[in-house]
C-alpha cells in the first residue's frame, strides 16, 4: 500500500514539474514580447500626437467648422471593432473585453451593430453568438504594421461618409502598469475634439484649404488611433499573461513542495514499516 | 551662408529624421514647394514624391515620400509621413514588383470603384521609389 502510495505521488510531481516547465516558458515569452509591444507602442506616439494636434489646431483656429467626419449619421449601423487576443491562458485579459462588449451590445441592441474583430477570440466570440459581422481580422496583432491598418480605416471610413454605418467605437484592453490593464471603449466617428488651443497670431496657410487638409488627416488620424489601440491591446495581452503564468508557476512550486513533503512522509512510513517487519521477522525466529 | 531650421520627419514606427537643415524640397497639390528658415506657417496634404533635403555643408539627402503631411511654423518643419526611406535604402525589386502588381490589379477593376483607387495609390508610391532610386544612385 505505501509504496503504491509513494508511486503516484512520484507521478504527480512529475506532472507538476512539466506543466511548470510550460507556464515559466510561456511566461518568458510573454515578457519578451511584452518589451517589443511597448516599444512599438511608443514609438508610434510621436506620429500619433502630431496628427492630434493637427486636427485640434485646425478645429479651432476655424470656427463653426464642420468636416465630413464631425455628424453622426442618421442612417446605419454602428461599428463595434473589438480587439482580444489570439490565444488564452492571459488570465482574465479576453473576460474583460468580452464583458465590455457585451454590455455595450446590449446598450445599442443586437440588430443595431456590426462587428469588427480582432483577433482569433474576438473572431470566434461574435462569431459562435450570430452577430452582423463586417470583418475580421484573425492573428494580426503581434505583426501588425500601419500599411495593414491604412487598409482597415479606409474601409471605415469610407462606409462612414457613404452612411453605411453611423458611427465607430473600439473596445480593447489598455495597458496601464505591468500588473493592470484594463479594458476600454473608445469613441472613434464622429470626431469629438475639444476646442482648447490656444488661438495663435499667426494663422497658417492652409493648402488648398483647411477643410480638405482636416479631411485627408482624419482618416490616417483613425489608422493611428486603431493602430495604437491593436498594439495597445497586444501589450496588455503580454502582460496579462505573463501575470497569469507567473501565478501558475508560484502555485505550482507550491503544490511541488507540499507534495514532495508527503512523497517522504510515505517514503519515512513505508521504511518504519519494513524495519518493523524485519524486526518482527528475526524476533519470531529466535 | 542659408540659416538653419529644424527638420523632423515622423513615421508610424519611429522618428525616421530629427536635424537641421537649410532647405527642404516636397512636391504639394500645386507642385514642388520649397522651404527655408523662417517660413511662414504653413500647412499641406502631400502626395506621394521625392522629398530632399539640403545641409548646412551644401550636400543634399533624397527620400521617397509615400504621403503625408507638413507641418511648418516657428522656424521648425514636421513632415508626418505615412511611410519614408532614403534613395540608398529603396528595394528595387521590391518596387518593381508593387508596380506589376498594381497595374495587374487595375486593369481589372473599373475606375469607379474604391479598389481602384488604392490600386491607383500603390502604383503612384512604386513609381516614386523607382524614380527616387534612379536619380540618386
Amino acid at each position: 500500500m505505501a509504496s503504491g502510495n509513494m508511486k503516484d505521488i512520484k507521478r504527480r510531481i512529475k506532472s507538476v514539474e512539466s506543466t511548470k516547465q510550460i507556464t515559466k516558458a510561456m511566461q518568458l515569452v510573454a515578457s519578451s514580447k511584452l518589451r517589443k509591444a511597448k516599444d512599438k507602442a511608443d514609438n508610434a506616439k510621436p506620429y500619433f500626437k502630431a496628427l492630434y494636434d493637427t486636427m485640434v489646431e485646425i478645429q479651432s483656429e476655424n470656427a463653426d467648422f464642420l468636416s465630413d467626419y464631425h455628424k453622426k449619421n442618421e442612417s446605419g449601423k454602428t461599428l463595434l471593432v473589438v480587439i482580444a487576443g489570439d490565444r488564452g491562458l492571459a488570465g482574465g485579459f479576453n473576460t474583460n473585453v468580452f464583458k465590455l462588449a457585451e454590455e455595450r451590445t446590449a446598450a445599442l441592441g443586437k440588430d443595431n451593430i456590426t462587428i469588427l474583430s480582432v483577433g482569433k477570440k474576438s473572431v470566434e466570440y461574435f462569431k459562435k453568438r450570430g452577430f452582423n459581422i463586417y470583418s475580421e481580422y484573425p492573428g494580426i496583432a503581434e505583426t501588425i504594421r500601419m500599411p495593414m491598418v491604412v487598409h482597415i480605416a479606409d474601409g471605415m471610413t469610407g462606409d462612414f461618409k457613404s452612411g453605411k454605418i453611423n458611427a465607430i467605437e473600439v473596445i480593447y484592453t489598455t495597458y496601464v502598469s505591468p500588473l493592470t490593464q484594463t479594458a476600454k471603449l473608445q469613441e472613434i466617428l464622429p470626431v469629438t475634439i475639444p476646442d482648447t488651443m490656444e488661438k495663435r497670431l499667426q494663422l497658417p496657410d492652409y493648402e488648398p484649404n483647411p477643410r480638405t487638409v482636416f479631411n485627408q488627416i482624419v482618416p490616417k488620424y483613425i489608422a493611428g488611433l486603431l493602430f495604437g489601440a491593436i498594439v495597445d491591446s497586444f501589450a496588455s495581452e503580454q502582460a496579462a499573461r505573463r501575470s497569469a503564468m507567473e501565478n501558475a508557476t508560484d502555485n505550482a512550486d507550491t503544490m511541488i513542495s507540499d507534495l514532495s513533503l508527503l512523497y517522504n512522509r510515505a517514503r519515512q512510513a513505508s521504511i518504519t514499516q519494513e524495519i518493523t517487519e524485519i524486526i518482527g521477522g528475526s524476533s519470531a525466529t529466535v | 551662408m542659408a540659416a538653419l531650421f529644424k527638420i523632423k520627419i515622423i513615421t508610424p514606427e519611429k522618428v525616421f529624421f530629427d536635424d537641421e537643415g537649410t532647405l527642404l524640397i516636397v512636391k504639394t497639390g500645386d507642385g514642388e514647394r520649397g522651404i527655408m528658415a523662417n517660413h511662414i506657417s504653413y500647412v499641406a496634404a502631400l502626395p506621394s514624391c521625392p522629398l530632399r533635403i539640403q545641409f548646412e555643408d551644401g550636400s543634399w539627402r533624397t527620400a521617397s515620400l509615400s504621403s503625408g503631411l507638413l507641418k511648418v511654423g516657428q522656424n521648425k518643419a514636421t513632415v508626418i509621413a505615412n511611410a519614408i526611406e532614403w534613395a540608398e535604402e529603396i528595394d528595387l525589386d521590391w518596387a518593381r514588383r508593387s508596380e506589376k502588381d498594381a497595374r495587374e490589379r487595375l486593369s481589372k477593376l473599373s475606375p469607379d470603384e474604391y479598389e481602384h483607387e488604392l490600386a491607383n495609390l500603390k502604383l503612384k508610391r512604386a513609381l516614386n521609389r523607382m524614380a527616387v532610386k534612379s536619380q540618386n544612385k
